[in-house]
């Protein structure tokens, strides 16, 4: 036989060979997209807090803190839905859904921060606050 | 009084025109990450750009030809398209990612989605670069950009602890999170930032326009000597505003917006506004000298007419080129491509292309029968060689690091 033809029925059969393994989802691969998934909604986060409190002391314009804050919730949203498309290993199942959960509540509350930014309102405490604690806690979440 | 009044004029445009949108992403990206424990890269890229602006400024001062012509005259039309090839297509790139850049600073003036702003952009690069004289263009845009002088303004005000800044400058410093290979990939982003092949060529081709000689050699050295290392220390007070605001609260850069937010911190709307009229000036500027670039480039390696200072009907070549790759400017940007993700790009395939960009040009600056006793002395060929052994480190390492890394994520 030709080496030609050969290299071609190996080729052939290692691709029918891979297409008939399903791959069992990698623990480890998934804890690290999810450890990036969360440092970089938590990154947003911040992000919103700052441009918030900085449009209150009139550090910034209006249309400025709202280009910033709109970006950040499209990246948290990215971070999010990028983390939702991979298969959870069976290990992670648990955990898997109370890191969707967290990065779920980053996409919601930087949305809120968007809508107070688009109305010119960005003393409220309330909002800052929970900006705080969500941003801290994606910080801990994230190893 | 007129010679030093050029001098300080050369000085401020190289201050104002140093900085692009590789740098100013590239450097944000890092302090906010790594603090200043990259510094030193950008002081080595400094010192890298000063020794080859020095050479292709004096070969287009005493030979009165343009890099690409001589490259492929010296080195043959073989190794002449190799160069002609990598460093156009990074200067293309580069040309995406600056305008990009204009729309995304005049965004956050506006509120105006970026994508809508391109194609004015877009217009107004191409009408200036059709009908602006070069003294203009060099001249406005540099001093403009001058303003991003507010980023250090805001380092005072931000009050940093000086002595924690300093002592992170050490590379042991860097921060425990991140790994060595990231840190390695930013350290070769930051330094193709620093060395983009586009400033060496719009440079050199500059000296052609201006119809430079060998009197004016000192003006040129002064130009490169003060201008460029004093626009090193702007990028230097971004990664230190960066480092500053952004890393105690793990923030990391990913938007121009984010970029001048420490300045707004420092010192509200107005250094603010300043900081942004220094994106606008800074990109725009830029995207003029990679458009030009661009047009130098492919006109040079193929002999026909350019330049600004030639009618353009005479050089309708050089024109078209010019058009065409506002267009395919535009044209990318419009699919949706993110340019921030654009000069992550350009300034890692910068760093790739740097020998075939600069090998040439040492080679060139030694060859008495185009610079007859203005070749290359000891000390420039010993910087010459050091650093391209250095950038032919940078560009082997930049693809295995973009692929272990995952482009500076992990």
């Amino acid at each position: 036989m030709r080496p030609a033809v050969v290299a071609v029925l190996v080729a052939l059969t290692l691709l029918l060979t891979a297409c008939g393994v399903v791959a069992e989802p990698d623990a480890a691969a998934w804890d690290e997209r999810a450890a990036r998934a969360l440092s970089d909604a938590g990154s947003q986060v911040a992000t919103a807090r700052l441009a918030l409190e900085s449009a209150d002391e009139e550090r910034t314009w209006s249309a400025y803190a709202t280009v910033l804050v709109a970006q950040a919730e499209e990246a948290a949203g990215k971070a999010a839905e990028d983390l939702s498309r991979v298969q959870v290993p069976t290990a992670r199942a648990d955990d898997a859904a109370d890191v969707l959960d967290l990065l779920d509540q980053a996409v919601d509350l930087v949305g809120e921060a968007r809508a107070h930014s688009v109305d010119g309102e960005y003393d409220d405490q309330a909002l800052l606050d929970a900006l705080d604690r969500l941003a801290d806690e994606l910080r801990r979440a994230a190893p | 009084m007129k010679r030093y009044l050029a001098v300080l004029l050369g000085v401020l445009t190289a201050i104002g025109g140093f900085v692009d949108i590789g740098d100013l992403v590239t450097n944000a990206q890092v302090g906010a990450r790594f603090g200043t424990s990259l510094v030193w890269v950008v002081l080595v890229g400094v010192v890298g750009i000063c020794v080859f602006a020095e050479m292709s400024g004096r070969i287009a001062a005493v030979s009165h030809r343009a890099t690409f012509d001589l490259v492929r005259e010296r080195l043959g039309p073989r190794m002449g398209f190799l160069n002609l090839v990598g460093s156009m297509l990074v200067t293309l790139l580069t040309f995406i990612a600056e305008i990009g850049g204009v729309a995304l600073a005049l965004q956050l003036v506006t509120s105006v989605h970026h994508l809508l702003v391109v194609p004015f952009v877009a217009v107004a690069v191409g009408i200036v670069l059709w009908r602006a004289r070069f003294s203009s263009i060099e001249n406005v845009l540099g001093l403009m950009g001058l303003a991003l002088i507010a980023f250090a303004v805001a380092l005072w005000q931000l009050g940093p602890d000086w002595g924690e800044l300093a002592a992170g400058l050490s590379p042991a410093e860097k921060p425990g999170a991140e790994s060595w290979a990231t840190y390695a990939f930013f350290g070769v982003a930051l330094f193709g930032a620093a060395m983009t092949p586009y400033e060496v060529f719009f440079f050199s081709s500059g000296g052609v326009e201006e119809r430079w000689t060998e009197k004016d050699i000192g003006v040129m050295r002064a130009n490169v000597f003060i201008g460029f290392p004093l626009g090193g220390v702007l990028s230097v007070a971004i990664a230190a505003c960066a480092a500053t605001v952004f890393l105690p609260t793990g923030i990391a850069v990913e938007t121009l917006g984010q970029v001048g937010l420490p300045v707004a911190v420092g010192l509200g709307k107005i250094g603010l506004a300043v900081v942004v009229l220094g994106f606008f000036a800074a990109t725009f500027g830029a995207a003029c000298e990679t458009g030009l670039s661009t047009g130098y480039s492919l006109a040079q390696y193929f002999g026909f007419p350019w330049g600004k200072y030639v009618r353009p009907r005479e050089a309708a070549g050089f024109h078209i080129i010019l058009l065409a790759a506002t267009v395919v400017a535009a044209g990318v940007l419009l699919t949706g491509v993110d340019p921030i993700m654009v000069t992550e790009i350009s300034v890692l395939f910068s760093a790739i292309a740097l020998p075939l960009t600069y090998f040439p040009i040492l080679v060139v600056a030694n060859d008495p029968d185009y610079l007859g006793e203005h070749v290359n002395g000891p000390v420039a060929n010993a910087l010459g060689v050091v650093y391209l052994v250095v950038i032919t480190v940078a560009a082997l390492a930049a693809i295995p690091l973009m692929i272990v890394t995952s482009m500076g994520q992990g």
